[in-house]
């Protein structure tokens, strides 16, 4: 009898990059609806013409304009391309969807709506079709959409008074105390995305996201312990110890892109030595952006520029072994621990004084 | 995991391959009409110098000579004997206790024993270049998950263990390390103890087989310290698993040529999968006509060997030899790959610790000094990359591919 000699009949574990997507699919599905709600019981300014409905709507047309105009533009390109058959299930819809509602999360309530839909097209077909589609694009395609709008609309975009701002303030003279931590947690404040702020509900997606393997939890952690580290030693080295760190870590973009940006398998690096190089570096950049660039928030830059030079990170590496692991770890805590001095004397202007003191102990 | 066990030994006809991958020069000593006993030479096969002959594993009349396709699906030619049944056997001498290196080689040599584990880093019964340790496997990972056939073990405790024993003898070392499974029964650990006790053996090396992890790999980096090559002999080890020990038990104990090898039959292909003692030399076809055939009307795929890293061949018409240790039939399932989403588990996963992924960019851009550069010459073909990847990308056969193109 003749047999097949198409695939050999290898067994595979049952992991599967689908269901990955779908586990995606799931947590953006479950924020977006977070967001939603949390929108309709944040309480309003009194003077404001809106209600808290009226912008939980907003929210929700936000997030069906983006899966809206992610999903069309996805299908005329297939239609150009000539190769519909994905979309005949509900497989082919899930990363348009993902991608749509990740820029939509990353915009704040106050969004033109057009600027969403620009921001979306410029995400999605820039960002993603022009590299190939899912798999082959090498910057966050909702990175380079929200990057677009904040650098093109920059002052419709702007919201006044977010923690990070207040917090940036308070470094230059005027006082700002967090008299309720427990907001922050919930994510009862306007900030500069509808989806960032719910910190607990972002935490227990994390989690999530690693359990199921979507995101690479070695990323992840470096690059929460790098934030966590350096904004530990600027808030020591001020003065003001626990609000700098609390704000940082639980506010902004910081856990949103733990959960969604900085891991996302396609743009970032593949061996154990580079993701920890690639995280350090984001962590660190987003901070330099924090403490010293003029925007409040920081990650959306910082991501781009690891996935600028993940090629790069990915041709230094050439096999993987204990010693360079090793290696690669001390030199990144070294270069944070570092980072995060230099930082907080540069912050007073007392790096000189630092360096002086150093001379004279020596 | 299999329950089943039974024989299929009195084939009508069987085919004895007489050159193989290594030896593929033959030179045919019996002619058409001739009767043979068991353990007679039918041919010698050469490699350069090196002579090894090709011996009878039933006896009766030599029919013809044949070309026909053999386990690795290739062309070559094939002796027919018609079974007589009766079973004589040429006189082989049997050595009790006390033996010396070469009276064991001597006794391999005459049965023309060489090539029984072809799967992953298992390594051929070459004496040639020196040997420091050797690695015995009881551990059979000859199905779509690793099993062991612990009643084989049990009731052949003594024989593998003086197998184990001999072989290191003939490689002139005491260096024997059996690795075990964790989850083995205590009756069978008690029993291969007390072989391995009386043999002065070191304690086996337990490996949790649950995990699909390349453990064989990391014990024997373990032994040797130093970055393995893709024929584990170059390392200095000779790496076989517990069915050669007992082979070579029979061989030099009791003077008994190789004549039959149990196989694991499985798949969904089959009516019942069971694992069958068969007689070196039957056709595979002949034995899933005694199975009761094929499932009807499906398209086939045919596996020979480890799930990981055995061989797909395009017929069934072909003779069963000792180195074919499962045999895999299932209904071919076309697994669509997806794009590679670069979340680097091959990278993680690869007992040698090079980057599968990159290899694969690289052959992919065509890039044959990056490829170079990646140490792609390390990969020992073991399959975990392609297990692990959760796109369903064969990612071996772009790793082979890479090596092929940088020679």
């Amino acid at each position: 009898m003749e047999f097949t000699m198409k695939k050999p009949p290898i067994v595979q574990n049952s992991e599967s990059s689908l269901k990955r997507s779908f586990n995606l699919h799931i947590a953006l599905i479950i924020v977006s609806v977070g967001a939603i709600l949390l929108k309709a019981f944040t309480a309003v300014p009194e003077d404001a013409t809106y209600t808290a409905l009226d912008q939980a709507f907003k929210v929700f047309l936000m997030l069906a304009i983006g899966v809206g105009v992610s999903m069309i533009i996805e299908l005329f390109y297939a239609l150009s391309e000539g190769s519909t058959k994905k979309f005949e299930s509900y497989e082919g819809f899930v990363d348009p969807i993902n991608s749509g509602l990740l820029i939509a999360l990353l915009l704040p309530t106050i969004t033109p709506i057009y600027v969403l839909v620009l921001a979306t097209v410029v995400g999605v077909y820039v960002g993603k079709l022009v590299f190939g589609g899912y798999g082959y694009y090498i910057f966050n395609p909702a990175l380079v959409g929200v990057l677009f709008a904040n650098v093109s609309f920059g002052s419709r975009l702007y919201v006044a008074g977010t923690p990070l701002e207040l917090l940036k303030q308070s470094m230059s003279g005027s006082t700002y105390t967090f008299d309720n931590v427990l907001e922050l947690f919930i994510g009862n404040y306007e900030a500069i995305a509808v989806g960032s702020t719910a910190a607990i509900l972002l935490i227990f997606v994390m989690i999530y996201l690693m359990v199921t393997k979507v995101i690479d939890y070695r990323t992840v952690l470096a690059y929460l312990l790098t934030v966590g580290v350096i904004s530990f030693i600027i808030g020591w080295v001020n003065g003001f110890l626990i609000d700098y760190f609390i704000v940082n870590m639980i506010s902004g973009f910081t856990l949103f892109g733990a959960a969604f940006l900085v891991a996302e398998p396609v743009s970032s690096p593949t061996s154990r030595e580079t993701k920890y190089i690639y995280a350090v570096v984001i962590g660190v950049m987003m901070m330099l952006v924090r403490v010293l660039g003029n925007e409040a928030e920081g990650l959306v830059f910082a991501v781009l520029l690891g996935n600028m030079i993940t090629p790069f990170l990915n041709r230094t590496v050439k096999r993987s072994n204990k010693k360079g692991l090793i290696k690669t770890i001390s030199i990144c805590s070294v270069a944070v621990l570092l980072m995060g001095f230099v930082l907080g004397f540069l912050l007073q202007d007392r790096l000189i004084e630092a360096f002086a003191s150093i001379g004279g102990i020596i | 995991m299999i329950t089943e066990y039974s024989h299929y030994l009195e084939p009508t006809m069987v085919y004895i391959p007489i050159t193989d991958e290594d030896y593929r020069i033959a030179n045919v000593v019996v002619a058409s009409g001739d009767t043979v006993k068991i353990g007679q030479v039918l041919a010698h096969k050469f490699k350069g110098k090196n002579k090894l002959p090709v011996v009878a594993t039933v006896s009766g009349k030599v029919v013809e000579i044949v070309e026909k396709m053999d386990r690795f699906g290739k062309i070559v030619d094939h002796v027919v004997i018609e079974n007589d049944g009766a079973s004589t056997m040429v006189e082989l001498p049997s050595l009790k206790d006390d033996v010396t290196t070469a009276e064991v080689r001597k006794a391999i040599e005459t049965v023309g024993l060489h090539k029984v584990d072809v799967d992953g880093l298992f390594t051929t019964l070459n004496f040639d270049e020196p040997i420091k340790h050797v690695v015995v496997s009881t551990v059979f990972a000859n199905e779509p998950f690793t099993s062991t056939n612990y009643e084989y073990l049990l009731n052949n405790a003594a024989d593998i263990v003086d197998g184990a024993a001999l072989l290191a003898k003939a490689a002139a070392t005491s260096d024997v390390t059996i690795i075990a499974d964790k989850s083995m029964p205590s009756e069978v650990v008690d029993e291969l103890g007390k072989e391995i006790v009386n043999h002065d053996i070191e304690e086996p090396t337990f490996v949790d087989t649950k995990k699909v992890k390349g453990w064989d790999y990391k014990v024997m980096q373990g032994l040797v310290k130093e970055q393995l090559s893709i024929n584990v002999l170059d390392n200095g080890i000779l790496y076989v698993h517990a069915n050669t020990c007992k082979m070579v038990s029979d061989v030099v104990r009791r003077g008994l040529p190789v004549v039959s090898r149990n196989v694991a039959f499985t798949g969904d292909g089959l009516h019942k999968n069971l694992v069958l003692d068969v007689r070196v030399g039957t056709l595979l076809s002949d034995v899933v006509k005694e199975l009761g055939g094929y499932v009807a009307n499906q398209e086939l795929n045919l596996h020979i060997g480890n799930y990981l890293t055995g061989v797909q061949v395009p017929s069934d018409d072909f003779a069963i030899t000792e180195s074919v240790d499962a045999i895999h039939i299932s209904v071919y399932d076309e697994v669509e790959e997806d794009v590679c989403i670069k979340c680097g588990e091959c990278n993680d996963v690869c007992p040698a610790g090079i980057l599968p992924q990159n290899i694969m960019d690289a052959e992919l851009r065509a890039v044959g000094e990056r490829i170079f550069d990646l140490h792609t010459d390390e990969c020992v073909e073991c399959g975990l990359c392609t297990y692990v990847c959760p796109s369903k990308i064969n990612v071996l056969e772009w790793v082979r591919r890479a090596k092929r193109r940088v020679g």
